[in-house]
C-alpha cells in the first residue's frame, strides 16, 4: 500500500542509493560487515520496485502532460488498491504456498465456490453465518488439496490443475449454470458494511509510519553499534515508515481507504511478520529451501506444507466472500482465470517456484504492478486490446531478471 | 621421456573470481601420455576450480594452457572433449531415465536413436576397460559404483587422450574401487591415455600415480614423482602442518557404569534392516563398521525417526521417543546425514541460519520470534569452534567448500542440548585436516558425557575414536568388537563376509604396495 506513493519512495530510494555510493569501493573483505549495496539494490533484489516506480511515473508524467486528470490523486490510488486488493490477498498467501515448494492452481475456483456459497446462504442465514460456512468449505478444498499432495505424494500441479476443473464444476452444479443474488435488505446491509465502507486510517498509519521508522532506525543503530551488516529489512521499515507519514501528509486527518485495502494491508502485515520475525516463517523457508534438510532437522516438513495449502485457500475463500459481497451476486464464471494473475504477481515479486525463497511485500508490488497497468490502459484510453501482450511481456520480463540476475549471482 | 612433448603443460594459470577470491596464484601443472597423475590437496585449496579450468565449464583468468605442444583457449566442456580431454565428475552427472548405452554416447551427434555401429563401439569399450555392463539397463537402477563404470565408458567413448577423474572412488564399496584402480592401470599403461586422478584417499594416490601435484592455497606446493614420497610427506603438504597422530592416541576411557542415554530394542526396517538391540551409554563412541548398502545409513535412519518404515523402540535418557524426526529432536538426537547438501543443509540459508535451524526455541525470545543477533553470534560460534574456513555468518553455504559445509551440517547440533549424536560418514569427500578436527571434535563430545554413533567407510577412523564397534552386512549387525581390541583388517574381513576375503588382501596389497 505505501508503494504507490512513488514519488516518495523513489526519492527515499535515491538518497539511499546515492549514500551507497561511496562504499562501493571496499574491499571483498569487509563485505561482511558492511552492506552490499551494490547486491541490494541490484535490479533482481528490487526490480518490481523500480518497474512499479518506473510504471506509476510514466503514467503520471503522460496524465499531466495530456491535460487528463492527475494520476496520483489520492481517488485513483485508492481506486488501484482497491483494485488489486482481491487478487493481492490471495497472492499473498500464494506466496506462501511457493516459498514452502508447493503450487496451487484452483485458488480462483476456490474463491468462486466460496462467493457462492456466502450468496447463496445468506439469505437464509445470515451475512456471517454464510461467512463463515463459506470459509469452511475453502479449508476443506484447501485440507483436500494438501492431502492429496501429501500423503499421496502427486504432484501439487496436478492435482491442482485437476481441483481447478473440478471444484469449478462444483459450482456449475452448486449453481445450476445460473447466476445467484442475495434478496434480503438485511444480508445486502450486512455485506455493504463489509465490503463498501471506508475506514478512516490517517491516525492508524501515522501511528504505524512512526512505529516503523522507530524500529527501522533503532535496528540501523544497532547493527551500527555492532560493526554489522544493515539488514534489509530495517531499511524496509524505514522506507514503509516514510511512506506512510507521506501518505497521511498527502491525504490529511480525514484520509480514508476502502475496507478490501485494509484487509490487504493487515494480511500482509501478519503475514510478513509471521515470515520475518517467527521460528514459523524460519521454518517454512527451510521446508521449502529443502525439505530433507528440515526434515532431519526435526521439523515437521508435512505440517507446514499442509499449513501453507491450507492458508492459501482459505485466503481464497476470503477473497471469494468480498467477491460476493461486492455485488451481492456471483455467477457461476466468476473470477476464470484469475489465479494466473494471482501467480503471476507472485512471479512478478520474484517467488522461486522451486520454494524457499520470496517476499510478500514484492508480492503485493507485483499485484499492484499489474493493476497499474490495467488501470494506466483505462486512463490513457490505450484500448483494452493491447493489455495482454504487455502484461504478459511484463511477466516473461520479470521472469528473466530474477533467472539471469540469479544466474550471474552464482557465477560470481 | 626428457624429449616427449608433455600431453598437457598448465603454465602459470590463475583464476580470480569476480568476487575477489583468488582461487588459484599460478599453478604449473605437466601430465605426460601414459602416466597417472594424482592431484591432491585440501578442500579449498583450488583443485575443483582447476578441473572445472581443465575441462572448460570455467575459463581461467590468467597463465596458458598447452595442449600437444601448442596452446590452446577453449570455454565449453564441448571444445574440451573436442580437443581429446574428457572430465568425470564427482557428481557422475547421467541422465537416469536413459540406458547405458544412450548415456555413454550421449554426446555422439549421430541422426538415428539405434544405431548398430554404437552397439558395436560399446563392446568395444567394454573389453578395453575389462569390465561388462549390459547397455540396455536403465541407470536409474545401477548401483553408484556401476554408474562410476558409465562414466568412465562415456569418457573413454569421446576418444579422449587425457581424462580427469574427481574423487572417482570417493562413494565407492572396497571391491568396487579395486575394479576402478584396475582401469586405471589398464588405461594408462595399455592405452598409453593421461589420467588426472583427484583424491583424497593417500593410500591409493600411492598405489596408483606416477607422479603427484599437491595444491595447497591455489598454488602447487608439491609436484614429484610418486615414488619419492610417503603418505605422512604427502600429507603434511596437503595441510602444511604436521597432523595429529589420531591413530596413535591413547584408547579412550569410559565409565562403564555411566548412565545408558540411548536404548534400542527390536530396532529394524523391513526388506533394510534386521532388528537389532543396544545401549549406549554417555561418553560411549559407537563406531558402525560396514561397506555401502550394509544398512548401516538405515540403522541411524530408524533411531531418528526419519524411516516411516521402521519397528520396534528407541528410548532416550529412559523415555521412549515416537517415530517422528520431530520428537527425536526434542528427545536430544542429533543426526548428521550423508549427503550433506541434499539432506543436510538449506542452500539458500547463511551458514547462521542453518546452524541454529534444529534449535530455533534455544535462540527465540519467548519462543516465537528468533532473535538475529544471538543466531549470528551462533554462526560466529560455529566458525570459530569448528574452524569453518568463512569470514563472515553471513556466507551462504553453497558457497563453502565440502568440508566446511559438513562442519555446518555438525554445528547444527552442537548448540542445544543434544544427547545422542548419530555421525553418518561425517569426513567422507573432505580432507585430512577437516577431518582430523572431527575427529577430534568426537572425542570432545564423548569427553563431555554425550553419546555418539559414527558410521564410516573407513575403518581406522573409527577404530580411532570408538569404543565400541559394531560391523554391519547385508542390514545385519554381525559382530561387536571393543574398540582397542580389533584391528582394521579384521574389520575389512568381517565386512566385507566371506567373499571379501580376497578383497580384503587386495587393499592390504594396495596399502603395502
Amino acid at each position: 500500500m505505501n508503494l504507490t506513493t512513488s514519488t516518495h519512495t523513489g526519492a527515499a530510494g535515491g538518497s539511499n542509493a546515492s549514500s551507497g555510493g561511496p562504499t562501493d569501493g571496499i574491499t571483498p573483505k569487509m563485505q561482511g560487515h558492511m552492506i552490499d549495496w551494490r547486491r541490494l539494490f541490484s535490479l533482481r533484489e528490487m526490480g518490481v520496485y523500480y518497474a512499479l516506480i518506473l510504471l506509476v511515473s510514466a503514467i503520471s508524467f503522460v496524465t499531466v502532460y495530456t491535460g487528463r486528470p492527475s494520476y496520483l490523486s489520492l481517488g485513483n490510488i485508492s481506486n488501484v488498491l482497491y483494485q488489486a486488493s482481491l487478487v493481492a490477498i490471495i497472492a499473498v498467501a500464494m506466496t506462501v504456498i511457493l516459498i514452502t515448494g508447493n503450487f496451487d492452481l484452483s485458488v480462483a475456483s476456490v474463491a468462486a465456490l466460496s462467493a457462492a456459497v456466502l450468496v447463496s446462504l445468506a439469505d437464509t442465514l445470515g451475512f456471517w453465518p454464510a461467512a463463515f460456512v463459506a470459509m469452511l468449505v475453502s479449508v476443506l478444498a484447501g485440507l483436500l488439496n494438501g492431502a492429496i499432495v501429501q500423503y499421496l505424494g502427486i504432484n501439487a500441479f496436478i492435482v491442482t490443475l485437476g481441483t481447478l476443473t473440478a471444484i469449478r464444476g462444483v459450482v456449475q452444479i452448486y449453481t445450476d449454470g445460473q447466476s445467484l443474488s442475495v434478496q434480503t435488505p438485511e444480508a445486502l446491509q450486512a455485506m455493504r458494511m463489509f465490503e463498501s465502507g471506508r475506514f478512516p486510517i490517517a491516525i492508524p498509519l501515522m501511528v504505524i509510519g512512526a512505529g516503523l521508522l522507530l524500529a527501522g532506525f533503532w535496528s540501523l543503530l544497532r547493527a551500527r553499534r555492532h560493526a554489522r551488516s544493515v539488514s534489509v529489512t530495517s531499511l524496509g521499515m524505514v522506507i514503509g515508515g516514510v511512506c506512510c507519514l507521506a501518505l497521511v501528509w498527502a491525504g490529511g486527518v480525514s484520509l480514508s481507504m476502502p475496507k478490501p485495502v485494509v484487509y490487504m494491508a493487515v494480511f500482509t502485515m501478519i503475514v510478513w511478520f509471521v515470515l520475518n520475525m517467527t521460528t514459523i516463517g524460519r521454518r517454512v523457508y527451510a521446508v521449502g529451501g529443502n525439505p530433507e534438510a528440515a526434515r532431519l532437522s526435526g521439523i515437521n516438513v508435512k505440517r507446514y506444507k499442509m499449513a501453507g495449502f491450507i492458508l492459501c485457500s482459505a485466503a481464497a475463500g476470503f477473497g471469494g466472500v468480498l467477491f460476493g459481497s461486492r455485488l451481492g451476486a456471483v455467477n457461476p464464471t466468476a473470477m476464470q482465470g484469475a489465479e494466473l494473475t494471482v501467480i503471476a504477481s507472485a512471479i512478478l515479486g520474484g517467488t522461486s517456484l522451486f520454494g524457499g525463497a520470496g517476499s510478500v511485500i514484492k508480492t503485493l508490488a507485483g499485484a499492484l504492478l499489474l493493476f497499474t497497468l490495467t488501470n494506466g490502459f483505462n486512463i490513457l484510453n490505450l484500448g483494452a486490446n493491447y493489455q495482454g501482450v504487455i502484461e504478459g511481456t511484463v511477466v516473461v520480463t520479470a521472469a528473466a531478471i530474477y533467472t539471469v540476475g540469479g544466474a550471474r549471482r552464482q557465477k560470481r | 621421456m626428457v624429449n616427449e612433448v608433455p600431453l598437457l603443460q598448465l603454465q602459470g594459470v590463475t583464476k580470480t573470481f569476480p568476487n575477489g577470491l583468488v582461487a588459484l596464484r599460478g599453478v604449473n601443472l605437466e601430465v605426460l601420455r601414459g602416466t597417472v597423475h594424482g592431484l591432491l590437496g585440501a578442500n579449498g585449496a583450488g583443485k575443483s576450480t582447476l578441473i572445472k579450468i581443465l575441462s572448460g565449464s570455467l575459463p581461467a583468468s590468467g597463465g596458458r594452457i598447452v595442449w600437444k605442444g601448442t596452446a590452446v583457449e577453449y570455454s565449453s566442456p564441448k571444445a574440451a572433449n573436442d580437443m581429446g580431454i574428457a572430465t568425470i565428475h564427482q557428481h557422475i552427472p547421467l541422465v537416469p531415465t536413459l540406458s547405458v548405452l544412450e548415456n555413454v554416447f550421449l554426446s555422439e551427434e549421430g541422426r538415428w536413436r539405434r544405431n548398430p555401429a554404437i552397439r558395436a563401439h560399446f563392446s568395444d569399450l567394454c573389453q578395453r576397460i575389462g569390465y561388462w555392463l549390459d547397455p540396455d539397463g536403465l541407470v536409474s537402477d545401477l548401483s553408484i559404483g556401476q554408474r562410476q563404470m558409465v562414466a568412465i565408458l562415456q569418457a573413454l567413448g569421446t576418444g579422449a587422450d587425457l581424462i580427469v577423474m574427481d574423487e572417482p572412488t570417493a562413494s565407492l564399496a572396497a571391491s568396487e574401487r579395486e575394479v576402478v584402480y584396475k582401469i586405471v592401470r589398464q588405461l594408462s599403461s595399455v592405452e598409453n591415455k593421461a589420467i588426472l586422478f583427484v583424491s583424497h584417499f593417500l593410500d591409493e594416490v600411492m598405489a596408483l600415480t606416477d607422479r603427484v601435484t599437491i595444491l595447497r592455497d591455489g598454488q602447487a606446493v608439491v609436484d614429484a614423482e610418486t615414488r619419492e614420497l610417503d603418505e605422512s610427506r604427502i600429507a603434511e603438504a596437503i595441510v602444511g602442518r604436521q597432523i595429529v597422530a589420531l591413530e596413535k592416541a591413547p584408547p579412550q576411557k569410559f565409565d562403564a557404569g555411566a548412565p545408558v542415554l540411548l536404548e534400542l530394542k527390536d530396532v529394524a526396517s523391513p526388506g533394510k534392516l534386521d532388528p537389532i538391540s543396544l545401549k549406549v551409554r554417555a561418553g560411549e563412541v559407537i563406531g558402525i563398521a560396514g561397506l555401502l548398502g550394509s544398512g548401516r545409513s538405515e540403522v541411524l535412519h530408524a533411531i531418528f525417526g526419519a524411516d516411516p518404515d521402521a519397528t520396534g523402540e528407541v528410548f532416550v535418557d529412559g523415555k521412549k521417543i515416537r517415530k517422528s524426526t520431530a520428537s527425536a529432536v526434542r528427545a536430544g538426537l542429533g543426526l548428521v546425514p550423508e549427503d550433506r547438501m541434499a539432506q543436510g543443509l538449506v542452500p539458500g540459508f547463511e551458514i547462521w541460519r542453518n546452524t541454529t535451524l534444529p534449535a530455533l526455541d534455544g535462540v527465540a525470545r519467548g519462543r516465537w520470534f528468533p532473535d538475529r543477533a544471538v543466531e549470528r553470534q551462533r554462526g560466529a560460534e560455529a566458525i570459530r569452534r569448528l574452524s569453518i574456513k568463512a569470514n563472515s555468518s553471513d556466507i551462504v553455504v553453497t558457497e563453502l567448500s565440502g568440508g566446511n559445509a559438513q562442519k555446518v551440517t555438525i554445528a547444527k547440533w552442537l548448540f542445544s542440548d543434544v544427547k545422542v549424536f548419530l555421525l553418518d560418514e561425517p569426513t567422507a569427500g573432505i580432507d585430512i585436516g577437516a577431518k582430523t578436527d572431527i575427529l577430534l571434535l568426537v572425542r570432545e563430545l564423548a569427553a563431555a558425557g554425550k553419546a555418539v554413533i559414527i558410521v564410516s567407510s573407513e575403518f581406522e577412523e573409527i577404530l580411532a575414536v570408538s569404543t565400541r564397534i559394531l560391523v554391519m552386512r547385508d542390514g545385519r549387525c554381525i559382530a561387536e568388537r571393543v574398540g582397542h581390541e580389533t584391528s582394521e583388517h579384521e574389520l575389512v574381513l568381517l565386512a566385507g563376509g566371506h567373499s571379501a576375503n580376497s578383497d580384503g588382501a587386495q587393499q592390504s596389497n594396495v596399502q603395502s604396495l
